[in-house]
């Protein structure tokens, strides 16, 4: 029992991971480079999340808030940066996404300051769920992941732009003969990928803190769910978030609060040795 | 009325791929067009689609010029290609790889397809239901929904004319529509290829399978080293001799 409730605490941070992981990997699959600035467009929304918050008192304005302000900054990132450096080798892109990532960090320490901040909400009386506790808040916060995730997997599989994202991701060339164009494909990807970064930030800050690096900090969870989901594949990126933070959560009592995050690395390293595609994997649309 | 090609010249280095290469297609027409390996008939495709610019020559189709105009600008003109080694979405289904083929819809946006929702599935369901008789044309019912890259060399090879029949052409060109291909799935791709031919779309076949395009194709150019040799009916060319020492190497 006592592992069951810690592998539910765990989904709602596998969750937080998870979303970062599809964010992940749509750019990969797509941009086809690994964007560092992920966990800090993250950052991003759960200091617009917060400040809406605060302002109007509302968690679904801020959480819209959240989901546009990322989605336009992942855009203005694009069109600005990774869009001139397009057919360049993977490291300068990568260089330039880790360049993203500090100004966005850096503009969010000048703009709120490095103390930590807290989300106000109030605490409630967790209900029971066949014996588990269960925090309402923690099932909000799932619900809402579960209703972005449901909306993006909506777009790319059920709409004309989501099949051709998907065919961009499959066969670049080919796409582009088909008639195809690559800056719509690349701004849905953008927006989209902002927005799901934007929900996982916010899920983040209202679960722990809100300061300038929690979503750095997440890079790295995030980038090993992305490859043990295998790396482009979305349902892959939120299973292996899910997985992620369960083993996480059940890990705690062995090897203590502060080494968690070293499971991570593990896995990350454990899968990159074993199975480098990963659980969903297809390492022949990584070219 | 007709796809015309005009001394078309192409060189990489100093290797001429193509010299002075003419030759026509009437609409609806169907021609082969045959010749050893490294004769140019690829290359010649390549330049055709627009994949390759000439050094010089010009194209015209349907009595306009095509210079200037990128693949998918050409494909917009009813001129569509297929490939040799067959190209596809591995990961999307036949049904999605037939989909993603017919661009230029509403839906191909966010904001089109939140804000013009109705108008989206109405030309998805317009589409979904043109790409469900072009499959049941092509007898790919069975495979319909697996994903592309696992279908057989022959399937891919109409998941391509399928793909290319969305496009709306009036002209194909097949590269090596039989190359890879079981005998019986010969047959069948044959058999549609005169179907469609019968609804008045063109084709230019490059074949490597002299048998199977003298059985297709009623005129054919031959080519070598970048050159038309000859063209005509299949007998009058086949029995040139000049076709039989570039073709056949002078074994005769």
């Amino acid at each position: 029992m006592f592992y069951a409730q810690l592998a539910v605490n765990g989904l709602v941070q596998g969750l937080v991971v998870g979303l970062g992981a599809l964010a992940l990997t749509l750019v990969f699959g797509i941009a086809r480079f690994p964007n560092a600035a992920t966990g800090d467009t993250m950052t991003f929304g759960a200091y617009t999340a917060l400040t809406v918050h605060k302002a109007s008192g509302s968690l679904a304005l801020g959480s819209i808030a959240a989901v546009g302000g990322a989605a336009v900054l992942a855009l203005v990132a694009y069109l600005t940066v990774f869009k001139r450096l397009a057919g360049r080798s993977v490291v300068s892109l990568l260089v330039a996404s880790i360049g993203i990532g500090f100004m966005i960090r850096a503009g969010l320490g000048v703009a709120f300051g490095h103390q930590q901040q807290v989300f106000n909400v109030p605490l409630s009386r967790p209900i029971r769920i066949a014996g588990l506790a269960i925090n309402p808040l923690d099932l909000q916060l799932a619900t809402v992941a579960v209703v972005a995730l449901a909306a993006v997997f909506a777009i790319l599989y059920l709409t004309p732009i989501g099949r051709q994202m998907r065919a961009v991701a499959d066969n670049r060339d080919l796409a582009r003969v088909s008639g195809i164009r690559p800056e719509r494909v690349m701004t849905a990807m953008w927006l989209i990928a902002g927005g799901v970064s934007a929900v996982g930030g916010m899920m983040l800050g209202i679960k722990t803190i809100v300061s300038p690096e929690v979503g750095w900090e997440m890079l790295l969870p995030i980038f090993a769910a992305t490859i043990l989901g295998g790396i482009g594949s979305p349902v892959g990126a939120v299973v292996a978030g899910l997985v992620l933070g369960v083993a996480q959560e059940v890990s705690t009592p062995f090897v203590g609060f502060t080494y968690k995050i070293a499971l991570s690395f593990v896995v990350l390293l454990a899968v990159l040795l074993v199975r480098p595609r990963g659980l969903f994997g297809r390492i022949e649309g990584v070219r | 009325m007709s796809l015309q090609v005009t001394n078309i010249s192409k060189a990489f280095g100093g290797f001429k791929a193509l010299s002075g290469v003419s030759l026509e297609v009437p609409m609806g027409g169907l021609v082969g067009l045959i010749g050893p390996n490294g004769a140019g008939k690829s290359t010649l495709f390549s330049v055709i689609s627009g994949f390759m610019p000439p050094d010089e020559g010009a194209i015209g189709f349907d009595g306009r010029s095509l210079d200037g105009l990128n693949p998918a600008g050409r494909a917009r003109t009813g001129l569509v290609r297929t490939f040799q080694v067959p190209r596809e979405f591995a990961h999307l289904t036949v049904r999605e790889n037939m989909m993603a083929a017919a661009p230029g819809q509403t839906g191909e946006s966010l904001v089109g397809l939140f804000l013009r929702a109705g108008k989206v599935r109405e030309e998805e369901e317009r589409l979904a239901e043109e790409v469900r008789e072009v499959i049941r044309f092509l007898r790919l019912e069975r495979v319909a929904d697996e994903p592309a890259g696992k279908l057989s060399g022959g399937q891919k090879k109409l998941v391509e004319l399928g793909r290319a029949l969305l496009v709306k052409p009036r002209l194909i060109l097949l590269d090596e529509p039989f190359a890879g291909v079981n005998p019986v799935l010969i047959g069948e791709i044959m058999e549609r290829i005169r179907e469609l031919n019968g609804r008045g779309i063109g084709f230019l076949v490059i074949e490597h399978d002299l048998e199977a395009l003298t059985r297709l194709a009623p005129q054919l150019y031959v080519m070598d080293q970048g050159r038309i040799l000859t063209m005509g009916a299949p007998d009058a060319v086949l029995a040139d001799a000049r076709v039989r020492e570039a073709y056949l190497g002078g074994a005769v």
